[in-house]
């Protein structure tokens, strides 16, 4: 049964967008992106980077002042939502209230020229795929919040849209539900083979579900590419701060010699990828858990002090002095932590900090 | 029982036409009557059962109804004007809006009804006449130690002060009629001095015509100056209101009827006509309280209504303070002189 | 397979349109028809040939109005865009053109020829004297001009407008036709009115000498001696009015809400009897019981030896009964804000130190601020347009409403001096209104969130809850006398005179026999109160529609000019139904509308006095429905009017009910805009009791208002049921949690 349920997954195409509300306010401004087919691309950002008006663009609830929009093949720049083959899942999942699970998902095909029978199965196969076969007859009143979000996933889904929709649909979940959902949401998108865009401003979920992820800032696409690319080469600070926290540390790049570029922290010398960045100041970006911290180091490594320590249960979080200020680091040891005063020696694991421009 | 007959008539008619493929037009008619409510659907349900005649009615006041037929006058929608004090009625005489039809009824008329055809070349004719006079709160006066009025002269009494109730002659065609008999029994000059001693025991100039004595009735006022007929309406009810025609004589207004020119249904204008001019047309009045005298001798009168014949009639000029500058002049002059006074 | 739904459903719905102009071409009666649009004798007398009832088309192929020729253009012209895809840039060009065209032809034609030929003398000077004449649009003008203004929307929708959204485009189309020519074309007449003198030219002189009148400014009553102007007169009242109200209106909602009152249910139960009275009924009461022959006056001067006076008639008594009628309404609305103060900030207020008295001044009132406004808005306009009271109670204070009806209907008869005495009471309105918005539109009072708030009211602190408590005691007693007096006067043979129990005004107005088989309605005012129920009946579902369709577009919908909008659809809110009526009497008299005397005019203007209640009820409820179940009908390929029937409205039960109601109830007990539209075959309840009154009838005014209040209070109780149910079923479905 659940085999009636298809994909005809389309890629996504805009081409130069832009969207302004009034004459003065820049929501989305000349973003030129593509969506594979029967991938699922994340748009990632902080509130108000433009991330759903982009998905909302897609899905035709916005219209693009400026640009072209293609789904497959097709120019769907103008069309109303009503008329483009696209579905959505909301944050708040929009069921409707007054409908039952199955009118709720079987709303959609009503619409798309189905007969009773086919409506009748599609809708029924697709409560299927989500785990919810027998609860039909109850109102989205009577489920949990797993089980409502799974409903308005096969809502969407049985329309078999060229494109599947997601805006933020776990954040209403508590955090044990939302690594199952998702998990969920990855397998059915790969099993059918769906084209999937996805909103979220979590980092740690769009890492987990993309195939790639488009990082948005100010209205502009800030890094696109696969999950790893993005967590260790972010092409800029914000990227890197954002994708998992970063120790940004000002620096000095000393010398390039071809693929290497020696830099200075300080005293502290030290060499990593050049990125293909010229002498002068720079920006070295370190993650937490690429700060080492020893009891006792080497004589090139840094000098430090503890100034916090915090224990989060799996592991320990410290903000430790150092002469270029104070920085954060993660230690998985957590039978003997340090201690707050404790003089140590610190150094970056070889290929964990990345270079990156002056910010 | 209206709405049932209606419809049941409408399904009939329809389904008349549907199996004879006549086309079936009833008789019509359209009226436009400025009397009392009660009174205009009564005359419509007596017409209506008397001819089988189908009446659609407007009721609207005289003047609304002189601005009607003056909008309308390109496209008469109406056939039948009936009721109304006389003066607009002469005044659409005037301006031809109206027909002038002689009416085999007239013989059995009075005088004064037939003086008002003549006056406006058949255009118009009388159909109910009624006095001016005023009335009073028995139980009022006793309460409050004061003596009877008999006379026009009576009310500018000091004594009366507060107690006396009369229309706004701006707003009433009732008190324009009081104004007018007033100057025209006394003079112009010595007329408004008696409507500036009126107004200083005057205790609210109404709107309309006929409230002064139904505030008289209800007990809020003692004396109310209307037409008599309307003062008797009160008695009738029951409420304590005598009833005076003052002394020095008084004014009065004819209720006329005319028919629209160039109406849509002539023959039924005129049938209706002749039928309000009968005594047993007229005599429906007294169902509906209306105790004006009306103008078929043979009509039946109550015995609660004025006898024209015993009250001391003015020689009403209707033409001159009819007219419309006339009118404005008295009402100006009544506005600058008197209203503005001090009470 | 959902790439083509649009031009699927576009195609379709475009001949529809089409066909309607053909219709009302070809087929239907293009003049109005003398006996009623509902008659269809016109069927089997002379159609379709008879110049009366001849469709356009005959009319023209006869060789008559000839001017009506020119209409058969557009709806051949737009022939040319059926089965042309929409995107077809033709195929908006096409619609938009020719609509436009045969609407504006169709406006010009039946404005610029009118009952006398050339309705201007700048067409008679340009093209000569015409020698015909044309009456009232009839069905076939209706039919023409609703498809021309439906395929013009679609034009413009396939042109790109809100998203080539029909539906909507269409909506709006619709919804600023309507308001347009029965909003503001009435109040544009009413304005040209005020300038036209006896001989039918304009003069500005003419207006000036009657707006600048003695009798509206005049201010003789401040140095002593004369009367003092009726616009005054007006403003004071109302001013006083709105004010005292608003007073009361915070009284009642502090007792509701605030305190440990046990008759709260008593309370609000009185409260809403004024609204289902008549308004004028008050007045009437206040008569009895305090006129010069009044019981209490009649009691007071025999206790105490006083001469009686006539105090009551004037601003005293006009004063009373509004207040005792416009408190309900501005409770109505304190009630809502009252509890709207989140509890949550009066409980941090407290916890910061501030006394009860403190909260209550620095936290909670100021928060009130927009509801106060707004109760005094309410009555100020109430005030104003009120028409019953001043005219039982005024005495010699004259008011601009009672001045303006006796413009019309006394013996000056001078629409001219109404136009003018309705332009200053709707400056006065307009200028309340304009001050509210811009006090309020500076400040944002946002106070509920959405959140859950798990906080409790204070209760009143103790030196406003005394003072509180006297007067809402003090006008409750008044207003159960007032009442009983109001019942015991339905069933007295002659108040005050005979004070003798009897039904006779009862059965007077509706006794009923059995004859044939049937009940023959023999009571005198069944007439008036089957048209009462009808009329009611039949606007109360069209106010509520046209209200939530509308609220819809402003809660839902972007588009230019939806601000203007909004305020057009606002601005029927602050027009007083006395400008109504005289506005309507103006614009409706003549051809091309011709509607006085019909029962289509009375539910017209129930729908627009009581359209902006509707939107207001709409706005509210859907703000509180997530965008986001829109969005995902959208999605999910339903379109918009798909989605406003599947979804939207089934979840605005409650404000659809709220505004059935509200339209009923009004449409019940409405005066000041009746009065002036109401003709022998439609008369309307409460003009029949005004008709009544002026009779010195009390008894049966009394007795059919005692029936009435019965009546709506069960129809009221009826919808209130209703409305509790679903109340419980949208509990669990306002948006879903998690």
């Amino acid at each position: 049964m659940v085999g009636i349920i298809n994909s005809k997954a389309a890629s996504v195409q805009f081409e130069g967008v832009s969207k302004t509300y009034g004459s003065d306010v820049w929501a989305v401004d000349d973003i030129s992106l593509t969506i594979e087919p029967s991938t699922l691309v994340t748009l990632l950002g902080p509130s108000g980077c433009g991330k759903t008006t982009t998905l909302r663009m897609i899905a035709g609830l916005e219209i693009a002042s400026k640009g072209r929009i293609f789904i497959g093949d097709k120019d769907v720049t103008k069309l109303p939502a009503t008329d483009r083959d696209v579905s959505m899942v909301f944050q708040s999942y929009a069921l409707f209230p007054h409908m039952s699970v199955f009118e709720n998902v079987s709303y959609g095909l009503n619409y798309s020229g189905f007969s009773k029978t086919e409506t009748r199965d599609r809708a029924m196969a697709g409560l299927e795929i989500v785990g919810l076969a027998g609860f039909e007859k109850r109102l989205p009143s009577e489920l949990s919040g797993g089980q409502q979000q799974r409903v308005a996933v096969a809502r969407a889904l049985v329309l078999e849209p060229q494109v599947l929709l997601f805006d933020e649909p776990l954040s209403n979940l508590d955090a044990k539900l939302r690594r199952q959902v998702r998990e969920e949401i990855r397998e059915i998108q790969q099993d059918l083979g769906l084209t999937v865009v996805y909103v979220t401003h979590d980092q740690e979920e769009a890492l987990a579900v993309s195939d790639r992820i488009i990082v948005m800032r100010n209205a502009t696409i800030a890094q696109e590419g696969t999950p790893r690319e993005l967590f260790e080469a972010p092409v800029d600070a914000f990227v890197a701060d954002f994708i998992g926290e970063a120790n940004l540390i000002p620096c000095q790049i000393t010398k390039v010699t071809g693929e290497t570029a020696d830099i200075s922290i300080g005293d502290y010398q030290y060499s990593l990828a050049a990125r293909g960045m010229s002498p002068g100041a720079a920006t070295v970006a370190v993650r937490p858990s690429r700060v080492q911290i020893l009891a006792s180091g080497t004589p090139d490594m840094i000098t430090a002090s503890i100034a916090k320590a915090t224990y989060v249960g799996g592991h320990m979080e410290y903000t430790v002095d150092t002469p270029f200020g104070p920085l954060f680091a993660l230690s998985g040891e957590v039978d003997q932590p340090f201690t707050v005063g404790q003089e140590l020696a610190l150094s970056f694991s070889g290929s964990g900090p990345v270079l990156l421009p002056a910010s | 029982m209206r709405k049932r007959t209606l419809i049941a008539t409408g399904v009939m008619a329809v389904l008349m036409s549907a199996t004879t493929t006549v086309a079936m037009a009833k008789d019509k008619m359209t009226l436009y009557c400025s009397a009392q409510d009660d009174w205009c659907q009564l005359m419509v349900n007596g017409f209506e059962e008397a001819t089988g005649i189908d009446v659609s009615m407007t009721r609207k006041s005289s003047g609304e109804t002189f601005a009607q037929l003056k909008a309308e006058a390109s496209n008469p929608k109406g056939d039948v004007w009936w009721g109304g004090t006389g003066d607009p009625h002469l005044q659409a005489a005037e301006e031809g809006l109206t027909e002038p039809y002689v009416s085999g009824m007239r013989e059995q008329l009075n005088d004064w009804a037939i003086a008002q055809a003549t006056s406006a070349g058949d255009k118009t004719i009388g159909i109910y006449s009624g006095a001016l006079g005023y009335g009073y709160n028995t139980d009022l006066l006793a309460a409050n130690n004061l003596p009877e009025p008999a006379c026009w002269q009576d009310l500018v009494k000091p004594e009366y002060k507060g107690h006396v109730q009369m229309a706004n002659p701006n707003s009433s065609g009732t008190a324009y009629t009081t104004l007018a008999t007033i100057v025209q029994l006394f003079g112009e000059d010595e007329g408004f001095e008696f409507m500036k001693g009126l107004h200083k025991n005057i205790n609210q100039y109404t709107k309309s015509g006929s409230a002064p004595i139904k505030a008289a009735a209800r007990g809020e006022s003692t004396i109310g100056i209307v037409f008599m007929h309307d003062a008797v309406k009160q008695a009738v009810a029951g409420f304590p209101i005598k009833v005076v025609a003052p002394c020095e004589g008084t004014g009065y207004e004819i209720g006329s009827m005319s028919i629209v020119k160039d109406s849509r249904n002539p023959e039924s204008a005129k049938k209706f006509y002749d039928w309000a001019l009968s005594a047993e047309a007229q005599t429906l009045a007294l169902q509906v309280n209306a105790f004006q005298v009306p103008s078929n001798k043979g009509s039946e009168t109550s015995p609660s209504a004025p006898d024209l014949a015993s009250i001391k009639l003015i020689d009403y000029d209707f033409a001159k303070y009819g007219s419309s500058d006339e009118r404005k002049r008295l009402l100006k002059k009544w506005d600058d002189d008197v209203s503005v006074l001090p009470q | 397979m959902r790439t083509v739904h649009s031009e699927a459903v576009s195609q379709p719905v475009l001949i529809f349109w089409i066909f309607i102009g053909w219709v009302g071409f070809l087929v239907l009666p293009w003049y109005a028809i003398e006996d009623g649009l509902f008659s269809f004798e016109w069927l089997f007398d002379g159609y379709p040939f008879d110049s009366d009832y001849a469709p356009a088309a005959f009319l023209v192929a006869q060789g008559e109005k000839l001017w009506l020729a020119p209409l058969i253009l557009p709806i051949v012209a737009v022939l040319a865009a059926i089965g042309r895809a929409k995107n077809d840039p033709l195929y908006a060009k096409i619609l938009i053109v020719s609509s436009a065209f045969g609407f504006a032809w169709l406006f010009f034609q039946g404005f610029g020829i009118g009952l006398r030929g050339w309705q201007f003398d700048s067409l008679e000077a340009l093209f000569g004297p015409l020698g015909d004449r044309q009456f009232g649009m009839g069905y076939g003008a209706l039919f023409m001009a609703t498809s021309f203004l439906f395929l013009l929307t679609q034009g413009v929708a396939a042109r790109g407008a809100i998203n080539g959204d029909v539906f909507v485009v269409s909506a709006i189309g619709g919804v600023i036709a309507v308001i347009s020519i029965f909003v503001f074309f009435p109040i544009a007449k009413m304005l040209t009115a005020a300038f036209i003198t006896e001989d039918q030219t304009y003069s500005i002189a003419v207006f000036s000498s009657k707006f600048l009148d003695d009798r509206l400014w005049g201010v003789s009553c401040l140095s002593g001696g004369g009367k003092c102007g009726v616009a005054w007169n007006s403003l004071f009242l109302a001013v006083s009015v709105g004010a005292i109200t608003t007073v009361l209106g915070l009284v009642f909602a502090l007792v509701v809400t605030r305190s440990g009152f046990k008759h709260k249910r008593v309370l609000r139960a009185l409260t809403v009897l004024p609204i289902i009275t008549p308004p004028f009924v008050i007045g009437l009461a206040i008569i009895l019981l305090f006129g010069l022959s009044g019981s209490i006056t009649t009691f007071v001067a025999d206790v105490f030896g006083i001469q009686p006076t006539r105090w009551i008639y004037g601003l005293p008594g006009v004063m009373i009964a509004q207040v005792l009628a416009f408190t309900p309404i501005a409770f109505l609305v304190l009630i809502g804000v009252v509890e709207g103060v989140s509890p949550s900030m009066e409980e941090a207020a407290q916890t910061l130190r501030a006394s009860k008295w403190q909260v209550f001044r620095t936290v909670s009132f100021p928060l009130m601020r927009p509801g106060l406004a707004n109760a005094f808005l309410l009555g100020f306009i109430e005030s104003m347009a009120d028409f019953g009271n001043p005219l039982v109670l005024g005495g010699n204070f004259d008011v601009l409403s009672t001045e303006i009806f006796f413009a019309i209907v006394g013996a000056q008869y001078d629409q001219g001096q109404a136009a003018v005495l309705a332009i200053v009471l709707l400056a006065f309105t307009l200028g309340a209104f304009y001050a509210q918005r811009f006090w309020l539109g500076k400040k944002s009072y946002t106070t509920v969130s959405g959140k859950g708030d798990a906080g409790v009211h204070p209760s009143m602190p103790s030196r406003l809850a005394i003072p509180v408590y006297i007067v809402a005691i003090a006008w409750s007693l008044f207003t159960v006398v007032i009442y009983v007096m109001i019942v015991f006067g339905s069933f007295v043979e002659l108040w005050g005179v005979n004070n003798t129990l009897t039904f006779k005004h009862y059965i007077t107005a509706f006794s009923f026999s059995w004859g044939e088989g049937d009940i023959r309605w023999t009571g005198a005012a069944w007439n008036s109160f089957w048209t009462t129920i009808q009329i009611a009946g039949i606007s109360a579902p069209i106010t509520a529609a046209l209200g939530l369709l509308t609220a819809y577009l402003l809660t839902r919908q972007n588009f230019a000019g939806k601000s203007s909008f909004e305020f057009g659809t606002m601005l029927s809110f602050a027009i007083p139904g006395t400008v109504i009526g005289v506005s309507y009497i103006l614009a409706f008299n003549v051809p091309p509308l011709e509607l006085t005397g019909t029962g289509i005019i009375l539910v017209i203007s129930f729908v627009f006095r009581n359209m902006p209640v509707g939107v207001r009820a709409g706005i509210a409820s859907m703000s509180q429905l997530d965008k986001s179940l829109d969005e995902s009908s959208l999605t999910l390929g339903a379109n918009s009017w798909q989605t406003f029937r599947r979804v939207i409205l089934p979840l605005l039960k409650p404000a659809i009910l709220a505004a059935l109601v509200y339209s009923f109830v009004r449409a019940m007990t409405a005066v000041s805009a009746v009065i002036f539209l109401v003709s022998a075959e439609y008369d309307m309840a409460t003009s029949y009791i005004i008709g009544r009154v002026e009779n010195n009838d009390y008894g049966l005014a009394i007795a059919y208002s005692t029936t009435l209040i019965v009546v709506m209070l069960v129809a009221v109780g009826a919808m209130q049921l209703a409305v509790g149910r679903t109340a419980i079923g949208r509990r669990t479905s306002i948006k879903p949690e998690s």
